[in-house]
């Protein structure tokens, strides 16, 4: 029997603001580093590139913000959650048994869902100063540059850390988001005590 | 990672380009130009505003009085500011000196400096171009339109067309590659503008600041602004002390947010997300996925 997970509403706001975030990710690696230049290419050009990401980026800011505040009930941060990140170890070498029992997200989940929200907020802010920089003080539009980097930085070390759990590093945690549902034995290993007030017991 | 050759759009010899590696400057080597302002010999004529115009083929639409008044601007001022289709501006600023009432008269536009924050600051390969001579230049074809010539630039010059290219004074390039001197210069009727080697632009300059002195202009001084290794524009001002009233900044510079940006940021952001790839790809290899129970129980609890 299969538990469902994420709810069509969730599974719709998470991949526009995932396919979103993408485009701005990917983007903004191009724009910002002389490097991957190339990459704008193919993503429509340089100058396509350029007009889209200002676009995409409130699309997902405004997905992360519906987002947090459909799951903020869910993604509350608790001692066990803190406790759960201290042993992180444990839990990325296997050693299950070591860590506390997780409800229906764990401890890095959480985190990641607080991240994504509030680099939503950075990037919103300072990424209106310098799409309009004629109409800020030079000073702020200067300084949004930086923040807007600084929240690049984290937000995009942490969502390559989640697309690889969701994917390959937790196997059948995708089906969460695509189709909606989990095997039980899944949700039991890895979300037990979701999983037993879901059954209600 | 180099968009142009040595020689250039213009065959000039670059000097240096925007977000590429430095080129190799052996094959082709010019010193820097400079125009020379002499504020103390302009007569306010616009002349140079003039032939900018009909060199670059602008058409800045003409202010009404209604707008002149709206934006209060001093009347002898054309616009209130640079435009996309506008170079360089005249401007003038009314004040007060120890000679009484004073005509604070600026030649604005590109400074072309030797260290451009628009260069410095764009992301774009190939977008901004540093002639050997100093010129400095953008080619809209690799442009793609961020505005972080803006951000970067000390003197606020860059303005945009409805595509989000930059447009700005380019010293005439053109013409300078064909020989000939800018059109400002060729224009002025006072030789308030002269042109040459930047050598002997500041060598004329210091002249002229040393005559004003004599003449009773004590403050008089050559602007020349060190923050951004000097500039392809440089001015003689018989009010050295009241540079801000020539609306020109004091002590200018590309802003150290750009310089932290472009550099331990870009390192930064490197490592972070080098890392997260290389961290995941080591937990796969290290310990392998997490599988439910191990991967050994699921048929049990199933």
């Amino acid at each position: 029997m299969d538990i469902e997970r994420f709810s069509g509403t969730d599974r719709v706001l998470h991949w526009v603001t995932a396919l979103a975030f993408l485009y701005c990710m990917l983007s903004g690696i191009g724009i910002a580093y002389p490097k991957f230049h190339w990459m704008l290419t193919l993503l429509g050009g340089g100058e396509f590139a350029r007009w889209l990401h200002p676009w995409a980026g409130v699309v997902f800011s405004i997905g992360a913000i519906l987002m947090i505040l459909k799951w903020a009930r869910d993604m509350v941060m608790r001692g066990e959650d803190w406790a759960w990140l201290g042993r992180i170890k444990a839990y990325i070498s296997g050693r299950h048994e070591e860590l506390p029992e997780v409800g229906k997200f764990n401890g890095g989940q959480k985190l990641y869902a607080w991240i994504v929200f509030l680099s939503a907020i950075v990037f919103f802010l300072t990424g209106i100063a310098m799409w309009f920089p004629e109409n800020f003080s030079m000073g702020l539009v200067r300084w949004s540059v930086v923040i807007h980097e600084i929240a690049f930085i984290v937000a995009t070390a942490f969502t390559v850390i989640h697309i690889y759990m969701g994917t390959i590093g937790v196997p059948g945690s995708i089906w969460g988001m695509i189709g909606g549902k989990v095997s039980e034995t899944w949700a039991k290993f890895h979300h037990p005590k979701w999983y037993r007030e879901v059954r209600g017991e | 990672m180099s968009t142009l050759t040595t020689g250039g759009t213009v065959g000039l010899g670059i000097k240096r380009i925007s977000a590429s590696k430095e080129p190799d400057t052996t094959t082709k080597q010019y010193p820097p130009l400079a125009i020379l302002v002499d504020i103390s010999s302009c007569i306010g004529c616009k002349a140079c505003e003039a032939a900018c115009q009909q060199w670059h083929d602008l058409t800045p639409p003409i202010m009404t009085p209604e707008e002149v008044v709206q934006r209060r601007i001093a009347g002898y001022q054309s616009h209130p500011d640079l435009r996309h289709d506008l170079f360089m501006l005249m401007k003038f600023n009314e004040g007060e000196t120890h000679k009484g009432f004073t005509w604070f008269i600026t030649k604005y536009q590109c400074m072309h400096c030797a260290e451009p924050g628009c260069l410095i600051a764009c992301p774009a390969p190939g977008a901004v171009i540093q002639y050997q001579n100093g010129i400095v230049d953008f080619d809209h074809s690799k442009c793609i339109g961020c505005k972080m010539c803006l951000v970067g630039c000390p003197f606020d010059v860059p303005r945009y067309d409805a595509n989000n290219k930059p447009w700005k004074c380019n010293f005439c390039v053109d013409r300078v590659a064909a020989g000939l001197e800018p059109a400002c210069v060729k224009t002025c009727p006072t030789q308030c503008l002269t042109y040459g080697f930047k050598e002997d632009m500041v060598e004329k300059g210091k002249k002229i600041v040393e005559q004003l002195k004599k003449r009773g202009y004590p403050n008089a001084t050559l602007y020349d602004p060190a923050g951004v290794g000097g500039t392809g524009y440089i001015y003689v001002l018989p009010h050295g002390d009241k540079v801000k009233e020539y609306g020109l900044p004091e002590n200018p510079r590309v802003d150290a947010s750009i310089g932290l940006w472009k550099g331990p940021l870009k390192v930064l952001g490197s490592i972070a997300i080098w890392g997260a790839l290389i961290g995941a790809f080591l937990q796969l290899i290290l310990w392998g996925p997490i599988k439910v129970f191990g991967g050994k129980e699921e048929e049990k609890e199933g």
